[in-house]
C-alpha cells in the first residue's frame, strides 16, 4: 500500500454542497488531521473515506486500487466514532473481538487477540466488564482497540476526544499519538480543536465550507498561513484591513512597512500573531503608541489588550519571556516587525500580483 | 397573638380543611369510579363462572367447579375424556402467536426504513398508519373477505389470469392442496388458517409499527455504521447489532399483540373452519349465541384471562433471565 489518495472528491446533499473538489494525499504511516469549524465538511469527508457515504463525484484510491465504489464492510477501515458507538449488549472483550468473530476467527483465537489489544490500550483488567461500567476515557480506549482488531490499512477517528473532559483529552491525545507511531498505521483524525490537531498530526488539512484551505505540517500551518481564514482559525491573530501602497500597507492614516505581493491599491487583510508583536524599546519599523485597556494573566502567558491607531490589538508574552510589566491605563509603544506580518488578499476583492 | 401561636393555630386546623378540598377528593373519587368500572365486570364474570346452567332454561348463581372440569376434560367426564375446549384454547394461542410474530417481523423492517426518512415523511406515514387504526375489525375483515373470497377475490383473479393453470403446470398446485389452500379446481383461501392468520396479522400491524417506532427512532445508527466498518454486511449488522439493541421492545411488542389477538373474534369466525375456532368464538357462542350457557362462557373467559396473565408473567421472567445473562 502507498497511502490513500482523494481525487476531486465532492459530495452534495440535495442542493447543499458539503464537500467540494477535494484533492488530498494521506501518506502511508502518517497521522493527518482534518481540521475546521463545525459544518465545514470534514466529517462527511471522513465518512466518504470509510465508505459510509458515497461521493457525488471524484475517486478514492488506496495505493493503486480504486475503492470509490467499495462498500464500508469490504473496505474494513477501522473507525472510532464521536460517541464511540460501542455495543452495550457485549462485554469489553466481545466488543474488541467483534470484527474477528464475524469474520469467522475461532472463539479462543479472537479472545486471545482481543486480550492483546486490551493490553495495548492498558485495559487488560477490564475485559469482562460491561460497557456501561466504563468511564469516558476507558470507552475511548475500547473503541480504539475494537477498530484496530481487524488490523486496518487505514485508521479513521471522528472527533474521538470530544466526549472527554479537558485533562483526559490532553492525556489521550499524547497516548493516541504514541500508539499510532508505534503501529505505523495511516491515520486520519477529524477534529475542530486546533490544539488537538497540532499535538497529534504529522500533517493538517484545514477545511472551510467544504473546501480545503491549506495542507501542511502543524508548524507550516501556524507560521505560514496561506489565507486569512487559516490565520484566524489556527491560533490567535490580530487582523487589520488596509490597502497596499509603495513599500507597505496603509491602514487608516498609518503606514506599515511590509512586503505585500500585491499591486498597489489592492485591498488586503493584515494579520500578526499576538506573540510576534513586541512591547519593547528596541528600534525598528512599525512602531506606534498604544494604551493598555486590559491585562489578562493566564498562567503560562500574559495578554495585553491595547488600543492603537490601527485599532484594538492583543499582545502576548510567555512566562519568563521578559518584557515590560504594564497595568490598565499605561501608555506604551507596540512594534509590529515587518517579517511577522501576514498579508492576505481581501476576501471580497483581491488583485493578486502576477 | 404571637407569630408562634399563629403558626400553631394554622397547623392545628389544616388537616380538617385539607379533607374538605375538592382537589383532594377528586383523585379518590376518580380512582373509585375507575376501580368499580374495571373490577366489577371482572368479578361478575368470575362469579358467574361458578354458576350452574339449567337445561332448557337460564342459569342460577352457585359455586360449582363443573364448568372448569368440563373445560379441561369435557362434558362427558368421567365416562369419556374430550379436549375440545383445550383444543380451542390451543387454536387461540396458535393464531395469536403466529399472527403477532408475523406482524412484528414485517413491521420491523418497515419501521426501520421509516426512521431513516425525513421528519415530514415520517409524520405523513405515521398519520396514515394511525388513521388505519380507526377502521373497525368488522370493516377490515369485510375487506379481506372480499379480497380472499372464492368468487370475486384473488382466486378468481388467479383463474382469469391463468396463474392457477401455471401453478398446476409447474406442480405447485398440489402443494397448495396439501396445505389446504386449493380445491381441485382453483386456489382457495377461505376457510383456511392462512387467511385467518394473515387477517389477524393485518389487524395488529399498525400497532406493531407504532409500538416499535419509538425504540427504533432511538437506535444509535453509529453502532450499525461501526459494525459495517468492521466488516459486517447488512444481515450481520441486523443480527448482531440491531436485534440485540431492540430485543426488549421487540419482545414487549410481540407479547402485547399476542395478548390482544387472543380475543380476536370476527376474523376467526369469517376465515377459520368451525373445527378450528378459538376460545373467544366459543365464549360468544355460549354467552350470546345458540348455547345460552353463560356460566361456561364465563369459565372460558376466565381461563383465557388467566392464560394471558401466565403468558405475560412468563414473558416478564424470560426478559429478566435474558437481562441477567
Amino acid at each position: 500500500m502507498s497511502g490513500l489518495v482523494l481525487k476531486g472528491i465532492s459530495k452534495s446533499f440535495g442542493g447543499t454542497r458539503a464537500v467540494e473538489q477535494v484533492n488530498l494525499i494521506f501518506a502511508e504511516g502518517q497521522l493527518t488531521a482534518l481540521l475546521g469549524p463545525s459544518g465545514c465538511g470534514k466529517t462527511t469527508l471522513l465518512r466518504m473515506i470509510a465508505g459510509l457515504e458515497a461521493p457525488s463525484s471524484g475517486a478514492l484510491l488506496l495505493g493503486a486500487r480504486n475503492i470509490t465504489d467499495l462498500p464500508a464492510h469490504r473496505r474494513k477501515f477501522g473507525m472510532v466514532f464521536q460517541n464511540f458507538a460501542l455495543f452495550p449488549h457485549l462485554s469489553v472483550r466481545e466488543n474488541v473481538a467483534y470484527s474477528l468473530s464475524i469474520s469467522g476467527v475461532g472463539r479462543s483465537e479472537a479472545a486471545e487477540r482481543a486480550n492483546r489489544l486490551l493490553d495495548l490500550v492498558q485495559l487488560s483488567a477490564f475485559g469482562d466488564r460491561r460497557i456501561g461500567a466504563l468511564s469516558g476515557g476507558q470507552r475511548q480506549r475500547v473503541a480504539i482497540a475494537r477498530a484496530l482488531a481487524q488490523e486496518p490499512e487505514v485508521f479513521l477517528l471522528d472527533e474521538p476526544m470530544s466526549a472527554l473532559d479537558a485533562k483526559l483529552r490532553e492525556e489521550m491525545q499524547v497516548e493516541l499519538r504514541l500508539l499510532q507511531q508505534r503501529l505505523g498505521i495511516t491515520t486520519v483524525v477529524v477534529t475542530h480543536d486546533q490544539r488537538e490537531a497540532m499535538t497529534m498530526a504529522d500533517s493538517i488539512v484545514v477545511m472551510s465550507n467544504g473546501r480545503v484551505e491549506q495542507v501542511g505540517s502543524p508548524q507550516d500551518i501556524y507560521h505560514r498561513p496561506e489565507n486569512a481564514f487559516v490565520a484566524d482559525f489556527i491560533g490567535k491573530a490580530n487582523f487589520f484591513d488596509g490597502v497596499t501602497e509603495a513599500g507597505g500597507i496603509r491602514i487608516g492614516a498609518t503606514h506599515l512597512s511590509a512586503k505585500p505581493n500585491f499591486v498597489n491599491g489592492s485591498p488586503v487583510r493584515v494579520a500578526i500573531r499576538p506573540e510576534r508583536a513586541c512591547l519593547d524599546d528596541d528600534p525598528g519599523e512599525n512602531r506606534m503608541p498604544a494604551k493598555v485597556t486590559f491585562v489578562r494573566d493566564l498562567g503560562p502567558v500574559r495578554e495585553y489588550h491595547l488600543e492603537t491607531a490601527l485599532g484594538p490589538m492583543v499582545v502576548e508574552y510567555a512566562l519568563g519571556e521578559g518584557g515590560k510589566t504594564l497595568v490598565i491605563g499605561d501608555q506604551t509603544e507596540v512594534r509590529l516587525p515587518p517579517e511577522a506580518l501576514h498579508v492576505f488578499p481581501d476576501p471580497q476583492a483581491a488583485v493578486a500580483a502576477e | 397573638m404571637t407569630a408562634v401561636e399563629r403558626i400553631a393555630a394554622d397547623t392545628a386546623d389544616r388537616p380538617a380543611r385539607e379533607r374538605l378540598t375538592p382537589r383532594r377528593i377528586l383523585p379518590w373519587l376518580l380512582s373509585a369510579v375507575i376501580g368499580v368500572l374495571c373490577v366489577v365486570p371482572f368479578l361478575l364474570v368470575i362469579a358467574i363462572s361458578f354458576g350452574r346452567k339449567i337445561e332448557g332454561a337460564a342459569w342460577v348463581w352457585d359455586f360449582t367447579l363443573e364448568n372448569y372440569e368440563r373445560f379441561f376434560v369435557g362434558a362427558l367426564w368421567p365416562d369419556e375424556v374430550t379436549f375440545l375446549y383445550l383444543q380451542q384454547l390451543g387454536f387461540s394461542f396458535w393464531y395469536a402467536v403466529v399472527a403477532s410474530l408475523l406482524a412484528v417481523m414485517t413491521a420491523l423492517p418497515f419501521t426501520l426504513l421509516l426512521t431513516g426518512l425525513s421528519r415530514r415523511a415520517q409524520a405523513a406515514w405515521l398519520a396514515f398508519i394511525l388513521s388505519s387504526l380507526s377502521l373497525s375489525e368488522v370493516f377490515i375483515v369485510m375487506g379481506w373477505d372480499i379480497l380472499l373470497s372464492n368468487n370475486s377475490g384473488l382466486p378468481a383473479l388467479f383463474k382469469s389470469t391463468g396463474l392457477t393453470q401455471w401453478l398446476k403446470d409447474v406442480g405447485w398446485f398440489q402443494t397448495l392442496r396439501d396445505w389446504g389452500l386449493a380445491s381441485p379446481r382453483n386456489v382457495k383461501f377461505k376457510t383456511s388458517q392462512f387467511a385467518t392468520i394473515l387477517t389477524m396479522s393485518y389487524l395488529v400491524w399498525p400497532y406493531a409499527v407504532i409500538l416499535l417506532f419509538p425504540a427504533l427512532s432511538r437506535l444509535d445508527r453509529s453502532q450499525s455504521e461501526a459494525a459495517r466498518t468492521m466488516g459486517a454486511g447488512g444481515w450481520t449488522v441486523a443480527r448482531t447489532v440491531i436485534l440485540p439493541a431492540i430485543r426488549l421492545p421487540l419482545f414487549g411488542s410481540t407479547l402485547l399483540l399476542f395478548v390482544f389477538l387472543l380475543g380476536t373474534y370476527v376474523a376467526v369466525t369469517v376465515f377459520a373452519a368451525p373445527a378450528q375456532h378459538t376460545t373467544a368464538v366459543a365464549i360468544y357462542t355460549n354467552i350470546r349465541g345458540a348455547n345460552l350457557n353463560a356460566p361456561f362462557g364465563a369459565t372460558q373467559a376466565v381461563i383465557l384471562l388467566i392464560s394471558a396473565g401466565v403468558c405475560l408473567g412468563l414473558g416478564h421472567r424470560l426478559n429478566r433471565w435474558a437481562e441477567a445473562r
